[in-house]
């Protein structure tokens, strides 16, 4: 049986997350929900997928949360000219040794900042690929494990498709959330300017949590209980996107898997040690939409992937008592 | 719940379950044994385990330790049941009881001998009283045990009159039954503050229980003396003649359809009868086949096949009633009833299952594990009820809503019970998906939510306002 979370543990994983929350919450204003996932998917070890228009916040987010952990932090550009050796390293011939020798590249970090990672080439977006699933990169003929925790955070930008190469769906299924910031609201707006004035926040910023910790937090999260009834509704969940009559591909075993643990990670950060259908259904649009193949004639319809998740939860029996 | 109410309910439980053991072991001395048992000797062992494990659980024991001092202390308990019921005429100290004991056990797999019949009660009344001491008394478990014990007595009393099985007091025994049932249910609703025992005469509950009591037993008398046996003699003759009458009748009928066909030509069978097997066979019997224990198996598990057979079809058959009564009177709003899973099929598999784990020794503890504790259950009850009772106003429960959604519903329609619909919901979340077993404060606290919620009514559904 597995061993279950104390009462103790999941409040240090509560307040561990208020002080993240907390402190990115001085550099990004508002948007407490998006930041809120970002933990998630740092409490469980899952890469990000920030879709959304130039502006928004897309980077300064991930250079807060990079921040807010004390951890290694790089940022790659993504361009068409960039190739899989800017991102893994090289082996270079060392005259002076004259043995071969590994120049890391931006990925041997914790977090890694893929910024508009949709203007690569495949074959450069392909070179994440083992280090997203694996945590590892292979160059040469040697492999090189990455250092842990490990986060990938990418942007894109969903308006300007020319000189883009869509990624693909190996690439997006490895990714364990995507979200959407949006526009901030006429307040919020207003307080970012006050707050930029003077000097940026991001430059003040430190770390409340350090990176060993968090790897003990993921830890701790993955003893969080999950019954069975509420296991059996996340499969549910995923086999009916699967037979949705406007999906073309649906959601894998692992995006299954991905929803398990970020529920484990959402109900610790909320002080539970117990997984709850709430959670699965707050986290089903951030983990699936990206993960499913709309039909050509569904998309014509108007009808987008996050109208099919809200579909299929709505039609997907929650386990709860029946009436006497 | 206050402490000697509790004690009470345990008492009146234990009443009720010992009201049918006693006739269904009064039968298997008749029938089975020869008279050879001493009733009141086997109902011992029922307190005997019942005791233990609460003296267990009180102490805190693990769950392993729990078991194994159970089943030493029950294999202790069957072999004195044993020899006081079969060697009482032996001292203790004489060991030849204990000499003939191995023979006596294993007489069991070859025919329905009494010491077959005092190892199978012997662990029924076992297994009973320790059920009941980790049972939590509610209200649904009060009336779940008088629909049992009700439906089991019928079916023993049917045996009885059915075998002419000697069973002399069965008048007392069935007015005992219904005084245990009344006064436990009695009980447990007033705990649930539901009945004229809590809502008017909260400060005289001791003597207002004794009245029950009192009026039970004048009932009982009352029609004790009213329905002797001439006057049941007099309506059973009634309800033959009309039968014979009836059944004339329809005989005459058929007589007189019958005229109208031609009668067949009479002609002779050929003889189709198999040549004899002994014939062939040099005289081979088929019983030489098997050995005489494995027969004997054979034919326990045929009766066990057979009993079961009746027993689910009897069960089928009062589902079925059951579930035409839901129907009928389910839609009352202050209509209260049990479901047939809830008197019958949970107890009934639940008892099967374990069987069949103790027997086979497989998946025991990972089962034990997946237990689930009292208190979850009647939280579980108590939100089944609650959804009952909203569903019945118009505000049922859709499919796809987590509790949490139904209740910002239920809060719309009822905000002044916002704190004690929160505190259920809250509950039910943590003990369904967390395994959040409650103290009994807190059950407690519940139950007077779920009270509070229930003397309110819901506001009419916005489609129905509108009309």
């Amino acid at each position: 049986m597995a061993e279950v979370i104390t009462n103790v543990d999941v409040r240090r994983v509560g307040e561990a997350a208020e002080k993240i929350l907390n402190n990115i919450g001085k550099v990004i204003v508002g948007k407490r929900d998006v930041i809120r996932l970002v933990l998630v998917a740092l409490l469980s070890e899952g890469h990000l997928f920030i879709e959304d228009v130039p502006g928004i916040g897309k980077t300064m987010l991930a250079k807060a949360t990079a921040s807010s952990l004390g951890a290694a932090f790089k940022r790659v550009q993504f361009t068409p000219d960039l190739l899989p050796s800017d991102v893994t390293g090289i082996y270079y011939f060392n005259q002076k040794t004259s043995e071969f020798e590994y120049r890391p590249g931006p990925i041997m970090a914790n977090i890694v900042l893929a910024d508009e990672i949709n203007r690569a080439t495949p074959r450069t977006q392909s070179c994440l690929l083992e280090a997203m699933q694996e945590r590892q990169v292979t160059v040469d003929i040697k492999t090189i494990p990455l250092p842990r925790p490990f986060l990938v955070i990418a942007t894109q930008n969903p308006i300007e498709l020319e000189g883009t190469f869509p990624l693909p769906e190996a690439q997006l299924d490895r990714f364990l959330l995507k979200l959407k910031l949006g526009y901030p609201t006429e307040d919020e707006e207003g307080m970012i300017l006050q707050r930029f004035q003077e000097e940026n926040p991001l430059d003040n910023l430190k770390a409340v949590v350090e990176a060993a910790e968090l790897l003990e937090l993921q830890k701790l999260c993955r003893k969080v209980h999950v019954s069975e009834s509420v296991r059996s509704y996340i499969v549910n969940i995923t086999q009916a996107t699967r037979s949705h009559a406007g999906v073309k591909l649906g959601a894998s075993p692992r995006a299954s898997l991905s929803l398990y643990l970020a529920t484990q990670s959402l109900a610790a950060i909320e002080g539970r040690h117990y997984v709850i259908p709430d959670d699965v259904k707050a986290l089903a649009t951030p983990v699936l939409t990206h993960r499913l193949i709309v039909k050509a004639e569904t998309g014509l319809r108007g009808q987008t992937t996050e109208s099919i998740v809200a579909d299929v939860l709505s039609h997907v029996p929650v386990p709860v008592e029946e009436k006497s | 719940m206050k402490h000697w109410r509790q004690v009470v309910l345990y008492l009146t439980t234990a009443g009720i379950e010992a009201c049918w053991l006693y006739a269904l072991l009064a039968i298997i001395n008749d029938r089975g044994a020869g008279g050879q048992l001493s009733v009141p000797g086997l109902l011992l062992l029922y307190p005997t385990a019942f005791f233990l494990n609460v003296l267990s659980l009180w102490l805190g024991w693990h769950a392993l330790l729990r078991n194994i001092i159970h089943a030493t202390v029950g294999a202790v308990a069957l072999l004195l049941t044993i020899k006081f019921q079969l060697f009482s005429s032996l001292p203790m100290s004489d060991p030849a009881w204990l000499r003939a004991l191995p023979q006596a056990l294993g007489g069991i797999f070859y025919s329905f001998s009494p010491e077959l019949w005092i190892l199978a009660a012997s662990g029924l009344v076992w297994w009973l009283g320790r059920r009941l001491a980790q049972t939590c008394v509610t209200f649904t478990i009060a009336v779940a045990e008088f629909q049992f014990g009700l439906f089991f007595l019928l079916i023993l009393f049917f045996f009885v009159a059915t075998f002419e099985v000697k069973l002399s007091n069965a008048v007392p025994l069935a007015l005992v039954f219904f005084l245990f049932s009344l006064v436990g249910i009695s009980i447990a609703h007033a705990e649930e503050g539901e009945n004229w025992l809590s809502r008017l005469s909260q400060g005289y509950w001791l003597p207002l229980l004794f009245v029950t009591i009192g009026v039970i037993l004048v009932l009982g008398l009352l029609i004790g003396s009213l329905l002797t046996p001439d006057f049941i003699q007099t309506i059973a003759n009634a309800i033959v003649w009309v039968w014979n009458f009836l059944w004339d009748l329809f005989i005459r009928l058929m007589l007189f359809i019958a005229r109208f066909f031609p009668e067949p030509e009479p002609f002779e069978m050929p003889d189709t009868s198999p040549p004899q097997p002994q014939d062939e066979l040099g005289g081979f019997k088929i019983e030489e086949l098997f050995p005489e224990w494995l027969r004997g198996a054979i034919r326990l598990g045929w009766s066990v096949l057979m009993i079961s057979i009746l027993v689910f079809a009897l069960w089928r058959m009062f589902s079925q009633i059951f579930a035409w009564m839901r129907r009928r009177f389910g839609g009352r709003a202050e209509a209260e009833y049990e479901s047939m899973p809830g008197a019958f099929k949970a107890d009934f598999l639940g008892f099967l299952k374990r069987l069949f784990y103790r027997i086979l020794g497989l998946k025991l503890v990972r089962w034990q594990k997946k237990v689930e504790a009292p208190e979850i259950s009647s939280i579980r009850q108590i939100y089944r009820q609650l959804l009952s009772w909203a569903a019945t106003q118009g505000y049922p429960r859709l499919a796809f809503q987590t509790p949490y959604e139904y209740l910002y519903r239920l809060e719309a329609a009822l905000p002044e019970s916002r704190e004690p619909l929160e505190f259920i919901t809250q509950s039910y979340v943590s003990a369904r998906y967390g395994r959040y077993a409650p103290s009994e404060v807190e059950l407690d606290q519940l139950k007077e939510s779920w009270h509070q919620v229930k003397q309110n009514r819901l506001a009419p559904p916005p489609g129905e306002s509108a009309k």
